[in-house]
């Protein structure tokens, strides 16, 4: 008996490491052949990428054509800065729509929710129309735009954080004299940190990865982000895969830098985000 | 009030962080005064892929003798469809200073927003015909790129190494046999030894739909419209030469490595069939382009000195020839402000006018110059020199694919040839849809 | 009272002035235009239900419309099926759990467009590599017809997001108590009746929201289609929005692919709130 559970045991580890190099293979596979000449990838796309084939000059090249940095700082700035106004704006908002109880205020959390049912293909055409006419379409109105598309996750989020609040604290500072401004910034926002990390963890994911939001709204290629780049180049360099894995892997690499800093609060924001 | 501040310091903090990473990266994008002249600047979006790198070289050494100029490149093709990228630019409000447009049709799109160019030096050393599909009632609205041919390119040493003279390659029954021959060394293992990638004769990109749709086609199309301008006036099309079309695209696939599972052509791209297939030696001859030069090159340079280009014919009709003409039109946005639109006039004429200007044409670019007074630089590749031979022989055929209607050659043509090589069309049905579709987009 | 007001205001106009201007706004004018032949530069004039007449006859739409619905149905399915073996691996006590975690859930991270040139490549030029060398026709040819194309976004899909879907039944198989599976024990029950009779019924909640969660993602793919296919061969695997961009960047026809992206919203809304009421009904049984 004994014996036959540490057995499946075995095998179940087995088909785990056998599911996890087949995850891996395609990271193998590009990276090995980032590091190829181009006759080097076509000749042969298992071969390791030493002798004849090792040139590292495609990672160089690539850098210098994504201009790496530039495109780096702009996708940090566009999320960095998206991400902390939608937390101030959503947890305000939140925590004001707990706590006011008017048919106003039920409208207003209805009208947030049900947004998420509207794809955002169905209104890029009239969105990137309008915000060209208001001169929007630039990092700051892209940032802007970051926050009505967030709005609607966030707010549910710390909605349902607040709820669970108890109310007491907050009723003995307003006694002391405390505004709601005061109140909000030195007793609810810090009862909100658990939240908060998982609303910035999954706004993070989202803007660092979007594409088609920045590819109608940034035109200027000095304010490329990563993954706009990244298609530009791709364009560019027609299936020229040395160069093109190359950035594919330098491209990755901040994303996953990032993960493996914050993995434990991913997995939990990932469940959290989830279940509402 | 104190929420007026909390915000408004909040304001502070972020324009104090984002100008610090501003300037971080160095700041461009911003206006600045410099020596009491007010910098300016342009952008430019364009579509050629494959001199990407050297524009870029050649701005720079325009910014350096302009300082106060700065100029941004884009650039957007290949892959991807260069005329809705630009529609989604200008749909955004961000217009570049600087596009493209391809003949007629483009022109008469973008009407509103193309500068008149007809004062412009370089018009009067234009060659003959080369700015009459930008040319509307005497007004000139583009700048011609250059002179682009392309036929059936081979690879020389193959051909010796088959016993194949070249030069014998005049009209279809001879190509049709010399690919024959060249099959059939290549089936018997003859070729084998020196050139052991050699697997077929041909390779057909249907994956890349202006290769089919608008190169391909247009050589038999060109039959039948004398000029863009003609195509694009018709209302209709008759396809009188659908068979010799299709008899130019069966020999290519039939004669490819995917000869038996033809569908599989529609997965061949640009790089497939020029870097893997023509530059590797793993095919003989491709259709495509002297632009394909520098690619070639850069794989390996002994194969690029040795392309040579045979006639695309149309049985029965014109045989021995190529398609000769001009790609695509730089032009000015109209609704630039005028010292953007003074800079790009400038800028184009310093690139197709001056001395240093015209060695990246010619040397860089490797373009064939639409333009007289470039004696002295002569092309530099063979592919070149081979199409200069059937331009000055007169045997070419004009690039009539720009009068097409938006988006016909390779969202219809292109892709029904697709469906033809998947199976799910049949020739006759290719033909029926593609004109069809012509009187319905017109 | 009226100053509760003025804090109410204060504390919610900021987002909601954002998500008005960016969301509803959009909306209206967008259902205002989709009865309109605007170009995109000019506003354009009532043309009543016409482009809605013409999306209904346009052949490639209705094609991407079956296409995006099979893709979503298979992709479901294999996405939620993996996500929840992986999910049952990764809870077996083992030194290496955590590491496996993390590598099942790494695809997630990187962005569709990143994805879809990652498989084009592992497609066209890995699958090609190995299936030559092995003499594997099948491993040939890969994204070249509507067959490959479809498993390859379906692959696709899988590779990238049953990570994700990992994380949910872990959250939910940790959730059952420990004593259950104990007297399951007890009473002689061998492993796969303990899954089918205990911890799938468990489960369940986990996956009515793993379910729509990748129905809602897969009806709106785009970036890993564009990458991967960009929808060719013939537009044979073009998804619902890529059908819309490239209608109106394409064919500048923006009064119709408005109309189509109308159709959109309506479709991915009726997903969306089948999703709830399923949600709130099991929650009433519960």
């Amino acid at each position: 008996m004994s014996s036959n559970k540490h057995r499946s045991k075995k095998v179940i580890l087995i088909i785990s490491i056998l599911l996890a190099i087949i995850f891996l293979a395609p990271f193998y596979l590009v990276l090995t052949n980032s590091f190829k000449t181009q006759q080097g990838i076509f000749l042969n796309v298992m071969r390791l990428p030493f002798g004849d084939f090792f040139n590292p000059q495609n990672y160089i090249e690539a850098f210098k054509q994504l201009n790496y940095i530039r495109s780096f700082l702009n996708s940090l700035f566009i999320t960095v800065f998206s991400t902390i106004i939608i937390i101030i704006f959503s947890s305000m908002a939140a925590w004001m729509l707990v706590r006011t109880k008017t048919k106003l205020s039920t409208f207003l959390f209805f009208l947030f929710t049900s947004a998420m049912l509207i794809p955002f293909q169905s209104v890029m055409l009239p969105l990137v129309n309008i915000m060209g006419r208001l001169g929007l379409l630039n990092p700051i109105g892209l940032i802007f735009m970051y926050l009505g598309f967030g709005s609607s996750l966030s707010i549910i989020l710390y909605h349902g954080f607040v709820k669970n609040i108890p109310i007491e604290l907050e009723e003995a500072a307003t006694i002391d004299g405390c505004s709601p401004i005061q109140i909000f910034l030195y007793i609810i926002f810090p009862l909100l940190k658990p939240i908060t990390v998982t609303v910035s963890i999954l706004n993070v994911m989202w803007i660092w990865n979007d594409f088609l939001l920045p590819q109608l709204v940034i035109n200027k290629p000095q304010w490329h982000t990563i993954p706009l780049k990244m298609f530009y180049f791709f364009g560019q360099y027609s299936r020229r895969w040395d160069l093109a894995l190359a950035g594919l892997v330098i491209s990755m690499i901040p994303i996953i830098t990032f993960y493996f800093i914050v993995q434990k609060h991913i997995i939990k924001g990932i469940t959290q985000g989830s279940i509402k | 009030m104190l929420i007026r501040k909390k915000s408004l310091s909040l304001a502070v903090i972020l324009i104090l962080l984002s100008s610090l990473l501003l300037t971080a990266c160095s700041g461009d994008g911003k206006q600045s005064s410099n020596g009491g002249q007010e910098k300016v600047e342009i952008s430019i979006f364009q579509f050629k892929v494959e001199i990407a790198n050297e524009l870029e070289a050649a701005v720079k050494e325009y910014q350096d003798k302009n300082q106060n100029v700065k100029i941004n490149l884009e650039t957007v093709g290949g892959g991807d469809d260069y005329g809705a990228a630009l529609r989604a630019k200008f749909q955004s409000g961000n217009e570049p200073t600087i596009f493209n447009v391809g003949g007629p049709q483009d022109v008469e799109d973008w009407t509103h927003k193309l500068e008149n160019l007809s004062d412009q030096p370089w018009v009067d050393l234009a060659l003959h015909g080369v700015l009459s599909g930008v040319t509307v009632d005497g007004k000139v609205y583009g700048l011609p790129f250059n002179m682009e041919g392309y036929g059936l390119i081979y690879n020389k040493r193959i051909f010796e190494a088959a016993g194949i003279n070249p030069s014998e390659i005049r009209d279809f029954a001879s190509l049709e046999a010399a690919v024959k021959l060249l099959d059939d060394k290549i089936n018997n293992g003859e070729l084998k030894e020196q050139f052991p990638l050699l697997e077929a004769v041909f390779e057909y990109p249907a994956k890349e739909t202006w290769v089919t749709g608008l190169h391909t086609s247009n050589m038999f199309l060109g039959q039948e419209f004398e000029s863009s301008l003609a195509a694009f006036d018709a209302k209709t099309l008759d396809f009188k030469y659908a068979n010799q079309l299709k008899s130019i695209i069966d020999l290519q696939a039939d004669y490819s490595p995917n000869a038996k599972t033809k569908n599989r052509l529609n997965a061949v791209d640009y790089s497939t069939q020029v870097e893997q297939g023509l530059a590797m030696e793993r095919v003989a001859i491709i259709q495509q382009g002297n632009w394909v030069f520098g690619g070639v090159n850069s794989i390996n340079k002994e194969v690029a000195e040795n392309l040579g280009l045979l006639p695309m014919p149309v049985v029965g009709v014109k045989e021995n020839t190529i398609p000769v003409g001009i790609p695509m039109y730089w032009t000015v946005n109209k609704d630039s402000s005028d010292a953007q639109r003074e800079v790009a006039k400038d800028f184009l004429n310093w690139l197709y006018t001056s001395d240093t200007g015209k060695e990246y044409i010619v040397n860089k670019f490797y373009f064939i110059p639409p333009f007289e007074g470039f004696d002295k630089l002569q092309p530099s590749d063979p592919l070149s020199a081979d199409i200069l031979k059937f331009a000055e022989a007169g045997n070419t055929t004009p690039w009539v694919f720009m009068g097409y209607p938006t988006a016909w050659g390779m969202d219809v043509l292109g892709v029904n040839i697709q469906k033809y090589f998947a199976g799910e069309f049949t020739w006759e049905q290719v033909v029926e849809d593609s004109k069809a579709k012509w009187q319905e987009m017109r | 009272m009226k100053q509760s007001k003025l804090w109410f205001t204060l504390f919610i106009a900021p987002i909601l002035f954002a998500f008005i201007v960016v969301v509803i706004v959009p909306m209206i004018v967008g259902i205002y235009y989709s009865f309109t032949d605007w170009d995109a530069i000019r506003t354009g004039s009532w043309v009543g239900f016409d482009n809605y007449a013409r999306v209904f006859k346009d052949k490639d739409f209705f094609n991407s419309f079956v296409f995006t619905t099979k893709f979503a149905i298979i992709s479901v399915i294999s996405i939620n099926i993996i996500g929840f073996i992986l999910a049952l691996l990764v809870t077996q006590d083992h030194k290496i759990s955590n590491f496996l975690r993390s590598v099942f859930f790494l695809p997630n991270l990187i962005g569709g467009l990143i994805l879809g040139f990652i498989w084009q490549f592992i497609f066209t030029r890995g699958f090609d590599a190995v299936g030559k060398l092995m003499g594997i026709e099948f491993l040939q040819g890969w994204l070249s017809d509507t067959t490959t194309g479809f498993w390859g976004l379906v692959i696709l899909m899988s590779w990238q997001m049953s990570g994700y879907m990992m994380v949910i039944y872990i959250a939910a198989l940790q959730n059952i108590p420990q004593s259950l599976l104990e007297a399951a024990d007890i009473d002689g029950a061998n492993s796969w009746h303990k899954l089918k009779h205990i911890t799938i019924p468990l489960v369940a909640p986990a996956f009515t929201v793993g379910v729509f969660l990748a129905l809602s993602c897969s009806f709106k793919l785009y970036d890993q289609n564009l990458a991967l296919t960009g929808g060719g061969p013939y537009n044979s695997t073009q998804m619902l929005a890529l059908n819309i961009y490239n209608t109106a960047f394409r064919f500048r026809d923006f009064g119709g692919a408005q109309a189509k992206a109308v159709i959109f919203l309506l479709i991915v809304a009726a997903i969306t709130l089948t999703q709830v009421y399923i949600g709130k009904k099991r929650e009433v049984e519960m």
